[in-house]
Parts: structure tokens; C-alpha cells; sequence
């Protein structure tokens, strides 16, 4: 779903918002929440079936759940200061609704940092999954 | 507009409009007399396709009116165990597979192309097709209670029961005759898809789009995850009744946790495939009521992507009772809670946008607040069993039974009754009456409540689900009567809406046009509507262009818009491209046809004569659709215009024919082969599965398959590969020699690779019925071979084709979309070798 | 409770009697006696406010909105109510939610100071309960009901041979699931003694609804008793007529499926019938435990649990049905 306007049509080909236009940036944040999620559950699944046992202690796969996080909220902050940066490209608030390739680079900054936002409470509230849980039980 | 805007009453305007008129009028109308049920349109399909999930959703309701009969009082011999559970089994199937589901796509396809100013899908066949699978499927499904060989495992089917321990065939109906619809499913997800991204109006840029359609793409998206790990657990499933491979049956290493998995992988997502059509019902209703633009279409945007994610992290809150660790019950329970931030932001939205405009009551409206009213409260105890604590006894109680229809009748029937009411003049001109719609919405609403409030307490109670019977002292007794009672209530009001759907309603007066004053593009339709959908498909420059974009219906009517005409006597539509949407190519939309429906009614028999052992039969059928489909795509795709391109209007000249992925046909195989791998990685996730549960998987020492036969399989995969892709480059470089060379080489490739893989778990004499390890390693070398059939199938037809001359240098969609197929092609062979072959020597 | 005086403040607790009176019974979750059960109903009467409150509130602003507001207010005032009570209200309300969840967990499956181990196996359609010797033999097999010491965490290790289970007794705990192929556990720490129902929660075939046992909770010390005398072998007949039931019992291969202890009958299909007649109900809580329901039970299983694996002895005399029933429930 990428596009690349190569073509006949009355926007300013030097502006980033003409020459850079993908769906995929929105998707970046909420598909780094499912990698961590995926990761945290398939960690926790093999470590308790295959490392420790059924009322074994999580110990150091609470330590890799703890990197995939900080590596994740990484991800995921430095997706929305992309998305920040396009929603406040040139002139222009939300809603974004304006018929120019400007608002709708805008407004697909804008919706990548939302779903920055959201992603970061999920991915979090995933995480706070292993600060209260510490056994296999 | 233009310049014709200049004098609108021109005679000789007006003379040019009409001639235009009549001409467009040709192509697109219906076919009539009994050849009307060739038709493809979508407002025909669409139509059809809502019909008929609306007679299911009746035939499930009258199930669910047997169920509260037989449990209105306690110790009741109304109907017997086995007719109970047959009931219910097919009264949840048939609300999910044969109603939720469908009626989105059902709806999805009426309205879409209305919705985007487009005259049709790009693959009107492909609906068609879809709706006669369903139509098939379904009568299949439906009709087995009548013979008393229904279902009877509950809607998620869970083995050990259903592989083992119930007699029959109501499995295998259940399996067969739902796999078949979920394919039906996934071909209207990948319709919807393109839909939205390639056949919007020129303008409607992507932060312009209607609400209702960034639902459907991420509902359609959804479909393409969610539905195929079901896919691939009925098969896993059907290889253990048909062929007694082991995979759920833990005497030979199987586990029957990991259906559940697959199950509710798809199961989960599904609810949120139901919910977030009907939210988008919602939100094109709320902004028309308020009478102003949506308040946070950004925030509804975030939305319904994160629910579209979050909705996959979900499924194991269906199995926080199976005993697995706490950790992973506390990962999904996180999750559960999160997915309900994004649900509130859309309630928010709404009443932002309410608080924001002059909000004007209206029937449908009726329906969105008592939809709030229920979903809210569906929403409340969805948070609370999401905390596993309190699911351990919630779970598989009444408490389950009240929440889930809340979330389904408060978060999908109502929003849609507020849809038929708010869209139905779009059908026929005619408006529904707001008297009989108060009277049915109170009807509902109250009977609603009655019936289902009470429920929570009966599941605290301790009610278990799924219970023919109880007894009298338990403290069930009132309360279910009082269920009943609100429960026939609701169905009153129900019957209310339907007469006043199928009332005839001849002498009334035409609804006038846009009775809502709504701001959206489905309302340029003419009361009553015209086949072509919009006269002449305009710019867009608004997100509500009813509203901002002054004389736009009176210039889409007098044609001064694109494709205003059909000289060439075709159907016609716009393609533009996915974000900007710039006009890319006049695409030709195929007319009516009987082909869809032999296609059908083949691929039917192919499914559903297993259901009797007639696998002979069943493979003879499935033959002969496979000739038919052939037959299809020959005679109906990628055909070369008769010039390489024509004048839209408006000075504007655009292609009529495009390859590779500026094509619609490019999209759709690259999204159906999105569902494809999804429904490979759900296999592959078996394999790794039962590496977490056994310590023997896979066994030591290892019988096989080996390291040689699965190797030379992917080296021959690779090759063939590579000619493949060599020979389009060769097509279009229009080297004839060359390209029939490679092309004419690739299939012995394809062919020694699966016979190689074939080999590999056969020389080593694997027996899939003796243990999971040997299952589960055939099944993915079988899943393999199949695509190796298709592939091979694709490279003869490209051959073909250019031998015939449908296929050149220029017009090569065949041989783009066959090298697409390719790449995921190798994927699954490379795939398959490194987990057979490789992960054993690894693990 | 003086009836008389009727101050609103007693007004709500009488409401509040009335309320939590309805939400006794045999198998109520909301009358907890166990520690689980317990957390879980303060859990859930939390969310049953917040609920109610946010609910009035949503609907509240509904009805404002729709009714009221015709116009007053700007677009900036809807965006801050999106932003707050779409986005900042509600993540705060599901994190505290989701972190007492959390801390639930742990408390509620810890293996920690667990004093008896007892084994469950939920079988179509009833439950097969070992329990530990009390001079420390082989396992003693019983059936259909559990007993428990008042104050004491119990495991109970769940088990299934045929198809899924789920073992609920909802006044004690939360239920957990019994796979083939697995075995799955319950922690479980009766407050209160009493007798409650236990269900099977997951659908499990024809009969599911008919799979129930009754769970007494008894002083530690009479649960000793009852242990002690559960490991016996059953009492011999103690009158003709028993007599007869016993011979007719072992002549009509009774003993095929089902074990006496004492007896010839050793089979292991069935319920353990060593001490059939001191438990509370028949055929997995069905029928009460009278001398009459046991002819009904035995002439009749399958039109009281349809589908059921024992074949009905309908064909057998009345006084020979007699005479079993009567064996039987004097095999206290």
C-alpha cells in the first residue's frame, strides 16, 4: 500500500508530503505491540513448559520480557515522533481533512502517533504482566 | 463543473445527457426472467446476500426461542439431550458463520461502491461466487437438524468430544460445511479490500475516505488473520475424524488444547469482525443525526486499527480455565483490558460529535442509543471477565451467556436494525415506517433486558452453560422464566421490523433524495435508485462532499463527472490508486454469468460429499469446479481491450488494461495469499506446539523425513522459481523462444520438487495415524503439495494463454500474478523444509 | 434485626439482606465459603460498582447530549471529551483494574502450604475422586462427592480420560479444566462449613447438564472420621433383603463396572459403590439418595441421564430391584 507520485498531478513534487505516501507507517506501532506480545507469551509458554516446569519461578525470563519492553517502547516512541513530526508538517491541525497530499501526510502522522499512544498503554500494561507475576503457577 | 456548467439548460445538453443515460443504462441492467439469478452486480449480490443471512439469522433465532422454551422451567422434557444440544450447537454457528460474519460482507457489498461512487467491485463474479458458496453452505449446515444429524458439539466444537466420542455426521458437517463458507468469507474480504483501496472516487484521498470504509478495510484485514487458523484447524481436525490422524488425541501424542488455540485465534478476532461493521453503521448514522462532520475521525481511525491488532491478543481468555500459567493468562488478560480503550474512544467519538452538532431524533437513532445502552453494559462485563480471577467462575456460566449477547445484540443487531432503517430507501426508494420501527425497537429493547439482564445473575448463581436441564431447588427457577419470557419479547419486536421490511409498499410515495441530509456519497443515489449506482462518478474533495462541495448531485446527475457514458456498450468503473486516490485505469467490471454458480455448486459437492465418505465423488467435484474456475478465469479475466485506452470525461484518458500492481487482479492475489500464509504459519504453529507440550516431539531418534528428499525438493522449488519469474521477465521482453523455454521447464521442476518432498516422509515411512509427530509432518508436506498442484496448474495456464494469444508482452496480468503467487509459493515450500528437515536437527 | 425501626440507614441494609439473600445457594459464587470464592466475589462486587457508576455516567452524557445540548457547545469542549473520558479515564480505571487482577493471580494458585492432595477425574458423566490414605496406603477410591476439612488448602489434581471437564464447585473457588492428556490443578481453602453443589462447567456430551457432586466442608476432625471410615471395606448386608441385593448385584455382573470393596465386585468402569450409601445424591447428583431412587436409578439410567454407559436393569423383577436398592443404600 505504498505509493509513489510519479505522475501527472498538480502537488509540488519537492514537498515530502507529495513524495512519501504509505499506509504501512500506521500499522508500525500496533505490530511492534504484537511482536512483544508474541515474543513475551512464546518466551513464557517454553520457558515454564521446558525450563522450569509447571510451579518453577520465571527469573531470568522476567529480565527478557523487561529488554523486549524497553526495545519495543523504543520502537514505539520513535514511531510517534515520526508520526508527530508529519502531523505538525507546515500549516495545518486536525482534523486533517483538507483534499491536499500536505493534510493527508498529515493526518497519517497523525494516526501513527495515536496508535503510538495506544500501543505503548498495551504494550506496558503487557509488561506489567511479569512485575506482579513471578511464578509459573 | 466545466464549461457545460455554463448553461445548464441547454437543449442540446439536455439531449446529450439522455442519449448518455440510455446508453449507460444497457450494460448495467439486471438480467431478467430466470436469468436474473445470473446476475453479478453488487446491487443484486448484495441484495441476495443480506436476504439470505437475514433468513438465517430468523431460523437461528427460532432455535434460540427453543432453547428458552425447553429451560423455562426446570426439569422440562420439552426437547430431549441430544435435540437440546443439537440446537444450540447450530444456534451459535449459525449466528457467527452464517449471520455476524456475513451480513457485513453481505451489507459491505450493497453499499460499498455506493459509499465510494463506484459502479460496482472490481470482481462482481467474485461475490457472486462467494454468495452462492454461502447460500450452499449454509442450506447444508441448517438443514442437518431437520434430519436430526446436526452438530452437536457446541459452536467451538472442542475434541476430544467431536473427534471421538460423538457419533455421526454432525461433525463433519459442521467442519466441511463451514470451512466452505469461511472460504466464501475470505474471498469477500479480499473484494472488500481492493474495494476500498482501488476503487474510491478520483480526490478521496485517503484521510477522506468514509468512516465506514477504513472499517471494512480493517475488518477485511482481519478476516484475512483470523479466518484461516480456523481453516487449518478443520483440517487438522477433519484428517483425524476422516483419516485418524492423531493431532488432538493425546494417547498418540496429540493435545486437544491445541483446536482450542486455532479455535479461538480465529474466534476472538471474530468478534471484533462482527462488532466493528456495526460501529461503522454507527458512524456513518451519528455525524448524519448530529448534522455535522464526526468529531475525531483520526481518533476513530486509531480506533479501529488498534482493535484490529489488539483483537489477536486476545484469544486465550477463552482457556483461562485450562490450567496454563498464570504468566500467560496475565499477558492476554492485559490485553483484554487494553482492547477496551480503543472501544471506548469510538463510543467518545459519538457522543463528541452529538455534543458538537444539533442532534435531531430519528428512528435509527433509536436504534444506535439502545445499542449504547447494551453494548456499554456487554462492554462492562467484557472488562470484568477479561480479570482471569473472575473469569475462573464466570467462565462457561450464564454470566458468559448475558455478556456475550449483550456485546453482540447491543455491539451488531441493533446497529444494524439501525442501518436498515437508516439505509433502506437506498434499496427501493421507499422509506420504512417510524411508527412500526418505534413499536419494534421498544419490543426489543425491553424484551432484550428481560431476557438478558437476569442472566448475569444466573451464571453468579452458578447456572453452567450449556445445560439441557436443571433442577428445581438451585435458585434458577424465576429467573429463567423471566429470560423466557423477555426472550420472545425481543422476538415480537424482531417480527415487528421484519413486517415492516417486507411489507409491500407499492402505494407509498418515494422516499425523496437523501431523506437524512447526510453528507455522504451513497445518498447522490436516485429514489428509486438506478443500476449504474452514481451517473457519473465525481472528485471528491470533502469528507462529507454532500455537505461541502456545493451542486455536486446536480452535477454527478446532469453526467459532467467521469464515465458518465458507455459507448463501448461495457461495464465499466474507476481504479485509482490506494492513497491519493489519482485515477489510474477504466477498469472493464464482467456482466452476468452462470459460471459463479457452477463454480458453487461444484466446489459445494467437493466439500460436502466428504461429509458421507463419497470421496471419490469428492474429488470428481472438486475436478470439475477446478475446470470451471479455469473456464472462469480464461473466459472472463485479463481480457485485452479492443484499444489500449479511452476518455473518461473530463479530458482525462486512462488505460483499460493494467498488470502487475497497478492491477486489481495484482491486489487481490497478494492479499488472498496473505490468508493463505496465515493459514500455512497456524500449521507451522502445530508443529511448534507440540514442541512446547512434549519432550518427545520431535522423537529421538528421529524416523525421518530425512534431510535429503526434503533439500532436493526446495532446490528444485528454487529453480523452478527462478524460471518462472525469468519467464516474465521474458514475456515482457517479448523473447516467445525464451519464454516458452523456461516456462516449458518450470512445471518438470515443480513437478520432480513435490514428488521429492513426497518422498521424503514416504521413503521413511512415516504412518500419519501412529503417532502426531508423522501427522503433523505429512500435513505440512500436504499442504505443500497442494500448492505445488496450483503452481503447476499456473504455469501450464500461462502457456497457454500466450499460446492463444490472450496473453502478450504488454498484457501480461497472468503471468504478473502467477510470478506473485510464486514468491509465496517458495516461501511455503523453504518453510516446509526448514521444519521438517532442518528443526529436528536443531531442537 | 429490630423490624420496626425502619431509618433509611437500615432501609439500605435491609436492601442489602434482600439483595445478598437472593445471591445464596447451593452453587452461588456470590455466597463464597471458600478463600478463592471469596476473593473473587470482593473482586467482582468492586466491578459491580464501578460498572454501574460508569455506566450511569456514559448513559448519562448520552441522553445529555442527545437532549439537552442542542448546540452549546464548541468543538474544543468535544475533544476534550474525547480525550478524556475515551483515553485518559478509562486507561487509568483498567490499569488499576488490570494490576488488582494481576495480584489475584498468585494469591489464588499458589502451591504454597498445601496440606492434601486430593485426585478428580471427570469422566462422561460423573467424577472418579481419589483421596490419599489416611495410614498412608494406596489411594482410596470414591465417587461423585468430596468431603473437605474446614480451613485446610487442598490441590486437587484434575484429571480426564475421555473427553474436556471442568471441575466447578462455585462457593469454593473458580474452576479449572480437566484435558486427556493432562493433568490440570486447583487450589482450593473452604471458610465455612456447610454442603454446596459442584458442577461440570464444560459441555461434555449428551448428559453434561447431570454431571454435579455435592462438596461437604466438616470439622477437620469429623473429616478424619469420614476419611477412616471412607478406606474401609463396606459392611457386610445386614438383613435378608440386602442379602438378596448383594447376590443379585454380583449375579447380574454389577461388579463388572463397579467396585464393593469387601466383595467379589472389583470393577473399575463405574463409581466406586464401596460406601454408595452414605453420600448425598445418586448418578452424579441426580437423584437423591433414597431407597426408591435407586430402583428408579437402576431400572431406569437412561431416561434419567440420557446416553449414559450403564444399561438400565428395568427388566430385572421388582423385589430383585428392591433388594438392590436396599443393599445398596445401606452401604453407608
Amino acid at each position: 500500500m505504498n505509493e509513489r507520485n510519479d505522475e501527472r498531478h498538480s502537488d509540488d513534487q519537492h514537498k515530502p508530503a507529495a513524495r512519501w505516501a504509505s499506509l504501512w507507517l500506521i500499522t508500525v506501532s500496533p505490530t511492534i505491540w504484537a511482536v512483544h506480545f508474541l515474543l513475551c507469551y512464546v518466551t513464557a509458554a517454553i520457558w515454564c513448559a521446558r525450563v522450569v516446569g509447571r510451579n518453577g519461578m520465571l527469573g531470568d525470563a522476567r529480565l527478557l520480557i523487561a529488554a523486549y519492553t524497553v526495545v519495543a517502547l523504543v520502537g514505539i516512541v520513535l514511531t510517534a515522533w515520526r508520526g508527530y513530526r508529519q502531523h505538525s508538517y507546515g500549516e495545518g491541525s486536525a482534523p486533517h481533512n483538507e483534499d491536499s497530499s500536505e493534510d493527508r501526510y498529515r493526518f497519517l502522522g497523525y494516526a501513527t502517533l495515536l496508535l503510538s499512544g495506544l500501543s505503548a498503554v498495551a504494550t506496558i500494561f503487557v509488561a506489567l504482566s511479569a512485575v506482579f507475576i513471578r511464578s509459573c503457577a | 463543473m466545466t464549461d457545460s456548467a455554463a448553461h445548464p439548460h441547454d437543449p442540446a445538453d439536455l439531449e446529450r445527457q439522455k442519449a448518455q443515460e440510455a446508453r449507460l443504462a444497457i450494460p448495467w441492467q439486471a438480467p431478467k426472467g430466470w436469468r436474473y439469478w445470473s446476475a453479478v452486480n453488487n446491487t443484486e449480490v448484495g441484495q441476495w446476500y443480506t436476504t439470505v443471512a437475514f433468513v438465517f439469522f430468523l431460523f437461528a433465532g427460532v432455535l434460540a426461542l427453543l432453547i428458552r422454551t425447553q429451560l423455562a422451567v426446570p426439569e422440562n422434557d420439552f426437547l430431549s439431550a441430544g435435540t437440546y444440544n443439537q440446537i444450540f450447537t447450530l444456534h451459535g454457528s449459525v449466528m457467527m458463520f452464517l449471520f455476524g460474519v456475513p451480513i457485513f460482507e453481505a451489507f459491505s457489498i450493497l453499499i460499498l461502491p455506493q459509499l465510494l461512487g463506484a459502479r460496482d467491485l472490481p470482481f462482481p463474479r467474485l461475490s457472486a461466487y462467494g454468495f452462492w458458496c454461502f447460500v450452499i453452505g449454509g442450506v447444508f449446515v441448517c438443514g442437518s437438524i431437520f434430519f436430526g444429524v446436526a452438530p452437536e458439539g457446541g459452536w467451538f466444537m472442542y475434541p476430544p468430544l467431536t473427534t471421538a466420542y460423538q457419533e455421526g455426521i454432525g461433525a463433519d458437517i459442521w467442519l466441511l460445511g463451514l470451512s466452505f463458507i469461511e472460504i466464501a468469507s475470505i474471498a469477500a474480504a479480499v473484494e472488500l479490500i481492493v474495494g476500498v483501496l482501488k476503487t474510491r472516487p478520483p480526490g478521496m484521498r485517503i484521510n477522506l475516505i468514509p468512516l465506514y470504509a477504513w472499517y471494512i478495510l480493517v475488518v477485511a484485514g482481519m478476516i484475512l488473520f483470523a479466518f484461516p487458523p480456523l481453516i487449518a484447524g478443520d483440517l487438522l481436525f477433519e484428517l483425524e475424524r476422516a483419516f485418524d490422524w492423531p493431532f488432538f488425541d493425546h494417547t498418540r501424542g496429540g493435545d486437544p488444547l491445541l483446536w482450542q488455540h486455532l479455535f479461538w485465534i480465529f474466534g476472538h478476532p471474530e468478534v471484533y469482525i462482527i462488532f466493528l461493521p456495526a460501529v461503522a453503521l454507527v458512524a456513518m448514522i451519528v455525524p448524519t443525526a448530529a448534522q455535522r462532520p464526526i468529531v475525531g475521525y483520526g481518533w476513530i481511525v486509531l480506533a479501529a486499527v488498534g482493535t484490529g491488532f489488539i483483537s489477536f491478543g486476545l484469544w486465550v481468555h477463552h482457556m483461562f480455565t485450562t490450567g496454563m500459567p498464570g504468566i500467560s493468562l496475565a499477558f492476554f488478560s492485559a490485553a483484554s483490558e487494553a482492547v477496551a480503550i480503543p472501544t471506548g474512544v469510538q463510543i467518545f467519538c459519538f457522543l463528541a460529535t452529538a455534543l458538537a452538532g444539533r442532534f435531531t431524533k430519528s428512528t435509527p437513532m433509536l436504534f444506535v442509543s439502545g445499542a449504547l445502552a447494551i453494548f456499554v453494559l456487554g462492554g462492562l462485563t467484557g472488562v470484568m471477565v477479561a480479570v482471569a480471577p473472575f473469569d475462573f467462575q464466570a467462565h462457561d456460566t450464564y454470566f458468559i451467556v448475558a455478556h456475550l449477547h449483550y456485546v453482540l445484540i447491543g455491539g451488531m443487531l441493533f446497529p444494524v436494525t439501525a442501518g436498515i432503517y437508516y439505509f433502506f430507501p437506498l434499496r427501493n426508494g421507499k422509506q420504512l415506517s417510524d411508527k412500526l420501527g418505534k413499536i419494534g425497537f421498544w419490543l426489543m429493547f425491553i424484551g432484550f433486558n428481560v431476557a438478558f439482564l437476569p442472566m448475569h445473575f444466573t451464571g453468579l448463581l452458578g447456572m453452567p452453560r450449556r445445560v439441557y436441564t436443571y433442577p428445581a431447588d438451585m435458585g434458577f427457577d424465576v429467573l429463567n422464566m423471566v429470560s423466557t419470557v423477555g426472550a420472545f419479547v425481543f422476538a415480537a419486536g424482531v417480527l415487528v421490523v421484519l413486517f415492516d421490511v417486507v411489507r409491500p409498499k407499492g402505494k407509498q410515495a418515494d422516499s425523496p433524495r437523501n431523506p437524512w441530509r447526510a453528507g455522504t456519497l451513497e445518498w447522490l443515489a436516485q429514489m428509486p435508485p438506478r443500476n449504474w449506482g452514481v451517473r457519473s462518478i465525481p472528485i471528491i474533495k470533502s469528507r462529507y462532499p454532500l455537505w461541502d462541495q456545493p451542486n455536486l448531485m446536480a452535477d454527478v446527475d446532469a453526467g459532467r463527472y467521469y464515465l458518465a457514458d458507455a459507448e463501448e456498450g461495457k461495464r465499466e468503473t474507476l481504479i485509482t490508486s490506494t492513497i491519493d486516490s489519482r485515477p489510474i485505469q477504466c477498469l472493464r467490471v464482467p456482466g452476468p454469468t452462470w459460471i459463479t454458480l457452477w463454480a458453487a455448486v461444484f466446489t459445494g459437492g467437493a466439500f460436502i460429499l466428504p461429509t458421507y465418505k463419497l470421496y471419490t465423488a469428492a474429488l470428481v467435484s472438486a475436478a470439475i469446479a477446478g475446470v470451471v474456475i479455469l473456464a472462469w478465469l480464461w473466459t472472463g479475466t485479463a481480457q485485452i481491450p479492443e484499444k489500449p485506452e479511452k476518455d473518461v470525461g473530463l479530458g482525462l484518458k486512462l488505460p483499460l488494461y493494467a498488470s502487475g500492481p497497478k492491477s486489481v487482479g495484482w491486489w487481490a492475489m497478494f492479499i488472498t495469499m496473505i490468508g493463505d500464509m496465515s493459514a500455512f504459519a497456524s500449521l507451522v504453529f502445530g508443529y511448534f506446539f507440540f514442541w512446547t507440550v512434549h519432550e518427545d516431539f520431535p522423537p529421538d531418534p528421529l524416523p525421518g523425513p530425512g534431510l535429503t528428499w526434503p533439500l532436493l525438493a526446495a532446490g528444485l522449488a528454487i529453480g523452478s522459481w527462478a524460471l518462472t519469474l525469468l519467464a516474465r521477465h521474458l514475456n515482457r521482453r517479448d523473447a516467445a523462444v525464451g519464454f516458452y523455454l523456461s516456462l516449458g521447464l518450470a512445471p518438470v521442476l515443480t513437478v520432480g520438487a513435490a514428488a521429492a518432498l513426497f518422498a521424503g516422509p514416504h521413503l521413511s515411512g512415516l504412518d500419519p495415524t501412529t503417532h502426531v509427530y508423522p501427522a503433523t509432518v505429512w500435513v505440512l508436506v500436504l499442504w505443500t503439495l497442494i500448492h505445488f498442484g496450483i503452481a503447476l496448474i499456473m504455469q501450464l495456464y500461462c502457456i497457454a494463454r500466450r499460446a492463444a494469444g490472450r496473453m502478450t508482452a504488454v498484457h501480461d496480468i497472468d503471468m504478473q500474478n502467477v510470478g506473485l503467487f510464486w514468491h509465496f509459493m517458495l516461501i511455503t515450500v523453504l518453510v516446509t523444509v526448514a521444519v521438517i528437515a532442518g528443526f529436528p536437527r536443531v531442537a | 434485626m429490630k423490624p420496626t425501626v425502619l431509618a433509611p440507614r437500615s432501609g439500605l441494609l435491609l436492601a442489602t439482606a434482600i439483595l445478598l439473600a437472593g445471591c445464596d445457594g447451593p452453587q452461588s459464587a456470590l455466597a463464597p465459603a471458600g478463600d478463592g470464592a471469596e476473593r473473587i466475589a470482593n473482586l467482582f462486587w468492586w466491578m459491580l460498582g464501578g460498572s454501574a457508576v460508569i455506566w450511569t455516567l456514559v448513559l448519562g452524557l448520552a441522553a445529555y447530549v442527545t437532549r439537552f445540548s442542542r448546540g452549546k457547545h464548541s468543538l474544543v469542549a468535544s475533544r476534550w471529551l474525547i480525550l478524556g473520558g475515551g483515553v485518559v479515564f478509562p486507561t487509568v480505571v483498567l490499569s488499576a483494574l488490570l494490576i488488582y487482577g494481576l495480584m489475584l493471580i498468585p494469591a489464588l494458585r499458589t502451591p504454597e502450604d498445601v496440606g492434601m492432595r486430593v485426585e478428580v477425574s471427570g469422566e462422561q458423566w460423573w467424577w472418579r475422586v481419589h483421596y490419599p490414605s489416611p495410614d498412608g496406603g494406596g489411594p482410596i477410591e470414591l465417587a461423585n462427592e468430596v468431603r473437605l476439612p474446614l480451613g485446610e488448602r487442598v490441590a486437587f489434581d484434575l484429571l480426564s480420560p475421555d473427553v474436556i471437564h471442568s471441575f466447578w464447585v462455585p462457593s469454593l473457588a473458580g474452576k479449572v479444566d480437566m484435558i486427556p492428556g493432562r493433568t490440570t490443578e486447583l487450589i482450593v481453602q473452604p471458610t465455612q462449613l456447610g454442603t454446596f453443589r459442584g458442577a461440570c462447567a464444560e459441555y461434555c456430551g449428551t448428559a453434561h447438564a447431570l454431571m454435579n457432586f455435592q462438596v461437604v466442608v466438616m470439622e477437620p476432625a469429623a473429616f478424619e472420621r469420614w476419611l477412616a471410615h471412607q478406606a474401609e471395606p463396606a459392611q457386610p448386608p445386614r438383613s435378608e433383603i440386602a442379602q438378596r441385593g448383594l447376590e443379585s448385584f454380583l449375579a447380574n455382573g454389577c461388579g463388572a463396572c463397579h467396585a464393593i470393596r469387601g466383595t467379589e465386585a472389583d470393577g473399575r468402569l463405574g463409581p466406586d459403590l464401596t460406601h454408595v450409601g452414605s453420600r448425598l445424591g445418586l448418578g452424579a447428583d441426580v437423584l437423591p439418595n433414597t431407597t426408591e431412587a435407586f430402583v428408579r436409578w437402576i431400572g431406569h439410567t437412561d431416561r434419567i441421564k440420557p446416553d449414559v454407559r450403564m444399561p438400565a436393569y428395568g427388566m430385572l423383577p421388582d423385589d430383585e430391584l428392591a433388594a438392590l436398592a436396599t443393599y445398596l443404600s445401606e452401604l453407608e
